[in-house]
C-alpha cells in the first residue's frame, strides 16, 4: 500500500512537470501581451501592472486585422479542398484497385517528406509569372498539396477501420444507396474527416515558409507573416507587447480544437503516421 | 519558359480577375491604415484624379506623408500622392519593394530607395530612367555626391531626397582636442581607459550594412576602393585594405573597446554615449537631435557626470550634453581628409504603375525646397539641396551644418552596381567580428568573395 | 505496422465478395474507373504545384539567372552547384543543420519515450497529460519562437534574468543555437511522444510480466522486450521527425535570423532567393536540399530497414 501510494505521487509529480514543460512558454507570452509599456522590459513572469492596450494596438492595425482575415480564409479554404479531394482518394485507395494506386501512395508520402524550400524557388518564378503571386489561390494551391498527403494517410486509415459490411446489410433491410449512404456510412465516415480536418487546418494555420515567399502586401499576407514583420510605434521602440497580443490571439484555435478535439487529434496523428 | 523582363506583361488576362480583387481589398486596407494614422488623400475613390502611391520608409512617415499631402495640393487635381510605409529595416523595405516589382505590382507608382539600390533597380527594369529634360532640371543646384548614388551608367534613374552622413561625435572634457586620426583616437581612447575614465570609441560593428560602411569609409580614406566603375574589384590594389581592416582590428581589439563592439549598431551607440559610457562616437546627425530630445523619445541630455567625467547617478549639474561636440570624420592617412560614407534616399519611378509621367512630376514636388526642408528638420535627414545648406532654418537645426556639409563634399559613394547588396552582405560577413580580423590573410579572401557576389556566382550567407 | 496490416486485411477480403467471374470482370472494370476518377484530383494537384515546380527548379539551377540582371540569362551547366559546394557558407548551414537535426531528433526520442513511458504507465490525469502536450505540437512555430525569443532577451525575458548581466545569449553562436534546439524538442517531443505512445500499445504486457518474473529489471524489459518491439514505430517516427528537423526554417528566422552562423540550408536558400533574387544559385540550394532529404530517407530504409507506412500496401512482414 505504501509503495503504490508512493508510486502515485512520483506519477502526479511526472505529470505536474509535464504541464509545465508544456505550459510555461505558453502562459508567458500571455503574460507579455497583457504587460504594459513601461513594465513590458522588467523580465517579470507574471505581468506587475495589467493592460489591454496591445490587443486594441494591434486590431486599431488594419495590417494585422487583414492578416487574421487572410489566415482564417485561406486556412478553411485549404482544409476543405484538401479534404474533399483527400477524401475521395483516400476512399479509392482503402476501398478500390485502379492503376496508379501505388504511385499515388508513394508520391504523396515522397510529398510528406518533401523540403518546402525546394519548391519555393520555382513557385515563385511561377506564380509571378501567372498572376498568382500575392493571391489567396497563390498559397491555397500549395497548402492543399502539402496537406493531401496528411488527409489521404489518416483518411484511409480512417476508412480502412470502417466496418463496410454494414452497408450491405442495411441495403439488404431494404435502404436504397444513398439512404445507406447517408445513415450509416456518413456517420462511421464523420469522426475521420472531422480529424482530418483540423489537423489540415492547424497545417495552414502554421505555414511560416510558404507565407512569405509567395506574398508580399495586406492582399494575402497572413497572420504569422503579419506577426513577424511588426515594427514598433516609433524609431526605438520595440513590438514586444503587440507581438504577444498576436500571437495570443493565433493561438486560441489550437486551444479550443486541443481542449474539444484532444482524443481526435491524437487518434489522427497516430493513425496515418504523418505529419504535416 | 517564358521569362518576362517586364513582368507586368505577361499576367495571362484569365488570371488578373483573382489578383485584382485581392489588391482591391488590400487599397482598401491601406486606406483604412492611413486614417488610422491620421494621414488624410485617401478619399479619392474609383473616380476622380489618378492616385499615385508612394511607396517609402516607415522612419519619417509623418514627414513624407504631409508632403504627399502637399503635393496632392499644389497638383490641383492632376494627381492625388498617397504615401504608404514599408517596414522600418531597409532589408525588409528591399525585399517588399522588389518582390512587388518582380510580380509586376501595378499599385507601386513611387519608391522611395536607400542610395544602394539605384543601380540594381535600374538593371532589374524595376525604375524608368529619368528624362532628359527633367534629369537637367534634378541635375541643378543638388549636391554631387547623392546626385552619384542616383547615376547608373551615366544616366539619372533616380531623384535624391534626402542625404546622411557620419561625423565623430566625442566628449570635449575627455578629449579637448578632437583627434584627426584614427590612430590618435585609440591611442586617446587607451589613455581614458588607463586613468579609469569613459574611454569607448562607438562604431558600427555588428554584421549588417553599418560594418561595411564603417569598412567603405576606412577603404576610401586611406585612397582604396571595392569596386570601379566597370566593376573590377579594387580591393587588392595597394595597401588601402590592409590599412583599413587593421584600423577597424585595432579599435575592437583594443582594451578601452565596447566589449558589445561586435553587435554594435547606429542607436547602440548613441546610448552609450548618452549613458556617458564612451568618449568618441562615430554617428549621423541624429544623435545631436536626440540627446537634445526629452525621454522617451530622445536621451533627454544623457547622464549625470562628476567631476572627472564619470557617469554618476547623483544630481551633478552637468550632463553628458554640456560636453557634447563634434569634429570631422578622423582621416586614416594623416593630412588626407576622410571620405565619409553617403547615405540617404532616392527617389525613382517604377516600371510597373500605370502613370509614369504624373509620377516623374510628382517627384519633383516631393523633393522640392519646401519638402526637403521639412524631412531635415521634422525628420533628422539632411537635404540635398546645396541652398538649404545656407537656410538659416536648416542652420539652426543642425549647428554642425558646416562639417556636415564638408563631409559630404568629400564624401564616398558605396559601388555602384546591381550586386551592391550580395556584395555587402559578404562583407560584413567577413568582418564580423571585427576584432578577430587578420588584414593580411582576410583582403585575398575579400577579393574572392567580392568578385564572387558581383558576377552573382557567389552565395550570400 | 498497424496501417499495413489492416490494409492487407481489407484487401484480402475483397475478392471473395464478388459473386461470378463475369460480374466481377464487370465490376472490376468500374471499380477502376472510379478509382481513377475518385484519385484523379489529388494526382492532378500533385503534379501542378509538386511535380512540374520541381522539374522547373531543376532547370532552373542550370540557369545563370539572377532577377537583377535580367538580360544576362543563359545556360550555366552545373556551375550553380559547382558554386554552392565549393562555398563556405553552404557547408556552414549543412553543418548547422545536421547538427540541430542530430541533437535535436536525439533529445526528442529520449524525452519522447520517457513520456510515452510515463503516459502509457499512469492513469492519472491521463486525458489531462495528453491534451497539454498536443499544446506545443498545435501552436504556431512562430509564436513560439517568439515566446523563446522574448525570453532570452536581456532586460525582457524571465529566462535572460536568470543569467549574468551582459550576457546576450542570442549574439552567440553556441548559445543560439542551443535555443533553437531547444525551441525545436520543445515543440515536437510531444508529436515522437504519441507515435511512440502507439507503437507501446503493441508490446505485450504478458510479455512484460513474464520478464518480471524471470527477473528482469525495468532497464533490462526496456532494452530488451519494450524497444525491439517498438522498432518499427521507432523508426517511423524518428525518420518523419529527422526529415522534418532537417528543413527546419521558422525557428532561426524568428530567433536568429541566421546571425552568427546560425543559417541552416533552408534559410540559405531563402537568403539567395529573396536577398540576393539569384534564382539560379537559390534553386541549386534547393535542389541540393531535396537531394540530402533523399538521402537521409533511404539511409533510413535502406540500414535501418524503416518501411514507411503504406509504402508498400502488400506488407513485406
Amino acid at each position: 500500500m505504501g509503495t503504490d501510494s508512493r508510486t502515485r505521487i512520483w506519477w502526479a509529480l511526472a505529470g505536474v512537470v509535464v504541464c509545465i514543460y508544456a505550459l510555461v512558454p505558453v502562459l508567458w507570452i500571455v503574460s507579455l501581451s497583457f504587460k504594459t509599456t513601461d513594465t513590458i522590459t522588467d523580465g517579470s513572469f507574471v505581468p506587475r501592472s495589467w493592460t489591454l492596450d496591445n490587443y486594441a494596438q494591434i486590431f486599431s492595425l488594419d495590417l494585422f486585422t487583414s492578416a487574421l482575415v487572410n489566415s482564417i480564409g485561406i486556412a478553411i479554404i485549404s482544409t476543405v479542398l484538401a479534404v474533399v479531394i483527400g477524401t475521395m482518394a483516400a476512399y479509392a485507395i482503402a476501398r478500390l484497385d485502379f492503376p496508379g494506386k501505388k504511385t499515388l501512395v508513394g508520391v504523396s508520402l515522397l510529398i510528406a517528406m518533401f523540403p518546402q524550400i525546394s519548391l519555393v524557388s520555382p513557385l515563385f518564378d511561377i506564380s509571378r509569372a501567372v498572376g498568382l503571386f500575392d493571391t489567396w489561390p497563390g498559397l491555397i494551391l500549395p497548402y492543399i498539396t502539402f496537406a493531401l498527403p496528411l488527409a489521404i494517410y489518416t483518411l484511409s486509415a480512417f476508412f480502412r477501420e470502417i466496418p463496410w459490411e454494414l452497408e450491405k446489410a442495411a441495403k439488404m433491410d431494404g435502404a436504397t444507396p444513398l439512404q445507406a449512404f447517408r445513415e450509416v456510412i456518413v456517420p462511421l465516415a464523420a469522426p475521420g474527416v472531422f480529424t482530418t480536418a483540423i489537423l489540415v487546418f492547424i497545417f495552414c494555420w502554421n505555414d511560416f515558409l510558404f507565407a512569405i515567399s509567395l506574398t508580399s502586401t495586406s492582399a494575402s499576407q497572413t497572420a504569422p507573416v503579419a506577426i513577424a514583420n511588426f515594427t514598433g510605434a516609433s524609431q526605438f521602440a520595440e513590438p514586444t507587447g503587440s507581438i504577444a497580443a498576436a500571437a495570443v490571439l493565433l493561438t486560441i484555435p489550437i486551444i479550443i480544437f486541443v481542449l474539444l478535439f484532444q482524443r481526435r487529434i491524437v487518434a489522427g496523428l497516430t493513425s496515418g503516421a504523418v505529419k504535416g | 519558359m517564358a521569362v518576362p523582363v517586364r513582368p507586368r506583361t505577361a499576367q495571362a488576362p484569365g488570371t488578373a480577375q483573382a489578383p485584382d480583387t485581392a489588391r482591391r481589398r488590400g487599397a482598401v486596407g491601406a486606406c483604412a491604415l492611413l486614417a488610422a494614422a491620421a494621414l488624410a488623400g485617401c478619399g479619392s475613390g474609383p473616380v476622380g484624379p489618378p492616385v499615385l502611391n508612394f511607396y517609402g520608409p516607415a522612419d519619417g512617415a509623418a514627414q513624407y506623408g504631409a508632403a504627399a499631402q502637399d503635393c496632392t495640393a499644389a497638383a490641383a487635381g492632376r494627381y492625388s500622392v498617397v504615401y504608404r510605409s514599408l517596414p522600418k529595416s531597409a532589408d525588409d523595405q528591399r525585399l517588399q519593394l522588389a518582390r512587388r516589382l518582380v510580380a509586376g505590382d501595378d499599385e507601386v507608382d513611387i519608391v522611395g530607395i536607400d542610395v544602394t539600390w539605384t543601380p540594381e533597380f535600374a538593371a532589374a527594369g524595376w525604375i524608368e530612367r529619368f528624362p532628359e529634360d527633367l534629369a537637367a532640371r534634378v541635375r541643378e543646384g543638388t549636391l554631387e555626391g547623392p546626385l552619384e548614388t542616383a547615376t547608373y551608367q551615366d544616366a539619372l534613374w533616380a531623384a535624391p531626397l534626402n542625404t546622411n552622413t557620419q561625423l565623430l561625435w566625442y566628449r570635449k572634457d575627455l578629449a579637448p582636442t578632437p583627434p584627426a586620426t584614427w590612430d590618435e583616437m585609440i591611442d586617446a581612447s587607451e589613455a581614458l581607459a588607463e586613468q579609469d575614465l569613459p574611454s569607448y570609441i562607438e562604431v558600427q560593428g555588428a554584421q549588417y550594412e553599418g560594418l561595411t560602411v564603417w569598412f567603405n569609409t576606412l577603404l576610401t580614406s586611406a585612397g582604396g576602393g571595392i569596386l570601379d566603375e566597370a566593376g573590377t574589384v579594387l580591393l587588392g590594389d595597394g595597401d588601402a585594405a590592409a590599412r583599413a581592416l587593421s584600423v577597424m582590428q585595432r579599435v575592437a581589439a583594443s582594451p578601452a573597446s565596447d566589449p558589445s563592439l561586435s553587435v554594435a549598431k547606429e542607436n547602440d551607440g548613441r546610448l552609450a554615449m548618452e549613458a556617458g559610457e564612451a568618449a568618441f562616437q562615430i554617428n549621423y546627425p541624429f544623435v545631436y537631435a536626440s540627446i537634445n530630445t526629452p525621454p522617451p523619445d530622445g536621451g533627454g541630455g544623457g547622464t549625470f557626470l562628476d567631476e572627472q567625467g564619470r557617469p554618476s547617478a547623483t544630481d551633478t549639474g552637468r550632463r553628458v550634453v554640456d560636453e557634447f561636440a563634434w569634429a570631422p570624420y578622423p582621416s586614416v592617412v594623416p593630412g588626407r581628409p576622410a571620405s565619409p560614407t553617403i547615405g540617404g534616399f532616392n527617389l525613382a519611378v517604377s516600371t510597373t504603375g500605370g502613370e509614369q509621367e504624373l509620377a516623374f512630376e510628382a517627384i519633383e514636388c516631393l523633393r522640392n525646397r519646401d519638402n526637403q526642408l521639412r524631412n531635415a528638420v521634422e525628420g533628422g535627414v539632411p537635404p540635398t539641396l546645396e541652398e538649404l545648406y545656407s537656410d538659416p532654418a536648416f542652420q539652426e537645426e543642425y549647428p554642425a551644418w558646416e562639417a556636415i556639409r564638408a563631409a559630404l563634399d568629400n564624401a564616398s559613394v558605396r559601388p555602384l552596381t546591381p550586386a551592391y547588396t550580395s556584395i555587402s552582405i559578404v562583407l560584413s560577413d567577413r568582418l564580423n567580428p571585427p576584432d578577430q580580423i587578420d588584414p593580411a590573410a582576410l583582403v585575398p579572401e575579400l577579393v574572392g568573395q567580392v568578385e564572387g557576389a558581383v558576377n552573382s556566382e557567389g552565395l550570400v550567407p | 505496422m498497424t496501417v499495413q496490416s489492416r490494409a492487407t486485411a481489407a484487401e484480402r477480403q475483397q475478392p471473395s465478395q464478388g459473386p461470378t467471374k463475369a460480374q466481377r470482370s464487370d465490376g472490376k472494370r468500374a471499380e477502376r474507373r472510379l478509382g481513377i476518377m475518385l484519385a484523379a484530383p489529388a494526382a492532378i494537384i500533385i503534379v501542378l504545384v509538386t511535380a512540374y515546380p520541381v522539374g522547373y527548379a531543376v532547370w532552373l539551377s542550370l540557369q545563370r539567372y539572377d532577377l537583377r540582371f535580367p538580360a544576362e540569362q543563359s545556360f550555366a551547366g552545373l556551375a550553380n552547384y559547382g558554386a554552392v559546394l565549393s562555398s563556405s557558407y553552404w557547408w556552414q548551414a549543412f553543418g548547422v543543420t545536421m547538427l540541430i537535426t542530430v541533437v535535436s531528433v536525439a533529445i526528442e526520442f529520449v524525452l519522447g519515450l520517457a513520456l510515452a513511458l510515463a503516459m502509457h504507465r499512469t492513469l492519472v490525469a491521463r486525458g489531462l497529460i495528453r491534451t497539454v502536450i498536443l499544446i506545443p505540437y498545435g501552436i504556431v512555430t512562430v509564436v513560439a519562437a517568439f515566446s523563446w525569443q522574448f525570453a532570452w532577451t536581456p532586460g525582457t525575458g524571465y529566462l535572460a534574468a536568470l543569467l549574468p548581466t551582459g550576457t546576450a545569449p542570442l549574439t552567440d553562436f553556441g548559445a543560439s543555437l542551443a535555443i533553437i534546439i531547444g525551441a525545436e524538442v520543445w515543440k515536437t517531443t510531444p508529436f515522437m511522444a504519441l507515435l511512440l505512445l502507439a507503437g507501446l500499445a503493441l508490446v505485450p504486457e504478458d510479455m512484460l510480466k513474464a520478464a518480471a518474473m524471470d527477473g528482469a529489471g525495468p532497464w533490462q524489459r526496456l532494452t530488451q522486450i519494450i524497444l525491439p518491439m517498438m522498432k518499427p514505430a521507432i523508426l517511423v517516427a524518428l525518420l518523419f521527425r529527422t526529415l522534418d528537423a532537417f528543413r527546419v526554417f521558422d525557428n532561426i528566422y524568428i530567433l536568429t535570423n541566421g546571425a552568427n552562423g546560425t543559417g541552416s540550408v533552408s534559410m540559405l536558400g531563402y537568403n539567395n532567393l529573396f536577398k540576393a533574387f539569384n534564382l539560379g544559385i537559390g534553386s541549386a540550394i534547393s535542389v541540393l536540399i531535396f537531394i540530402s532529404v533523399a538521402i537521409i530517407a533511404l539511409i533510413f530504409i535502406r540500414l535501418f530497414g524503416a518501411s514507411a507506412p503504406g509504402s508498400d500496401n502488400t506488407g513485406k512482414r
